[in-house]
């Protein structure tokens, strides 16, 4: 038991380590889903049928985690999306 | 007003004079909101003394009184808190980015004023500014859904029916005798012209994309 556990808190530490925070975009009445599916695609360089599935995520959801990073990475993903209009937060990945 | 279509590579929308007034008026009331210079002293005194445009443009003298709260909703729309739940971080990113944001919406909206301000009904956005274009009308719509109070998707939808509604009391009475909120429906208006506006903005296929 103790050698799984240690194993298992190895691996979750890893993964907090290489993608510790995360870009969330969220959900509002005003941002149209064309509009929103622009941006990913514009920002986020994603094909559009990836971009619409993270816009339907959004809307139907009410959130999706459009990016993961450093802190400092995420502070440039957030503010892009808060040039584009769209409401976006960042926070530790797992939170 | 007609919506954007493709012409020669680039997107172009037709708009009165009126039309564009009332738009470059509330671009440059956004503006100031950020804090960005006022965009022409032609935004207040040069405005033509026209009986037909006076209580459109008294409603957005009300919105204009509205917005210079220091707390105003409407600019922490245009400027959310990016950390909800983590003081620190969010005290951080606003520090960090506040202004840039800033200047970058106050450029983005100075940009479309301009336009706006032309004399001809042509409104002409290049492709390279379409996104930039369809922002900051995004900008316009964040701050006039928080004056109607349009927080949810049901609200936004409420709206919409309201305004239709109103619109077809209307044809047979006065705006009081319906007792409808006249600067609500002419804002719900707006809003609904610049989100249709918008939406043929982001659908236009330009021979470039």
């Amino acid at each position: 038991m103790g050698t799984r556990e240690q194993v298992e808190t190895t691996a979750g530490a890893d993964a907090r380590l290489a993608d510790p925070w995360v870009t969330i975009v969220w959900n509002d009445p005003v941002n149209l889903m064309s509009y929103v599916t622009r941006v990913f695609q514009e920002y986020f360089r994603l094909p559009r049928t990836e971009a619409e599935a993270r816009m339907r995520e959004v809307h139907e959801q009410g959130r999706s985690v459009l990016s993961h990073g450093s802190r400092e990475q995420m502070e440039v993903d957030v503010q892009a999306m808060h040039g584009y209009g769209l409401w976006a937060t960042l926070q530790r990945s797992g939170q | 007003m007609k919506a954007f279509t493709a012409r020669d590579g680039e997107a172009v929308a037709v708009l009165d004079e009126d039309e564009r007034l009332v738009i470059a008026r509330i671009v440059a009331d956004v503006g100031l909101l950020l804090g960005g210079e006022d965009f022409g002293a032609e935004h207040h005194s040069g405005l033509p003394h026209r009986e037909d445009l006076a209580e459109a443009l008294s409603f957005l003298d009300s919105l204009e009184e509205a917005l210079v709260e220091p707390d105003d909703p409407a600019l922490r729309r245009l400027l959310p808190n990016a950390a909800p739940t983590d003081r620190e971080v969010a005290d951080e990113f606003r520090r960090l980015t506040q202004d840039e944001l800033k200047a970058s919406k106050v450029a983005r909206l100075r940009r479309m004023w301009d336009d706006l301000r032309q004399e001809t009904d042509d409104w002409v956005v290049p492709a390279s500014e379409v996104m930039a274009t369809a922002s900051a009308l995004t900008d316009v719509r964040l701050v006039i859904a928080s004056r109607l109070g349009l927080d949810s998707d049901e609200a936004a939808q409420e709206l919409h029916e309201e305004i239709q509604r109103a619109t077809e009391e209307m044809e047979h009475a006065s705006a009081a005798e319906a007792g409808i909120d006249a600067e609500r429906l002419w804002l719900g208006m707006l809003y609904d012209a610049l989100t249709w506006l918008q939406e043929s903005l982001v659908s236009v296929r330009l021979d470039q994309e």
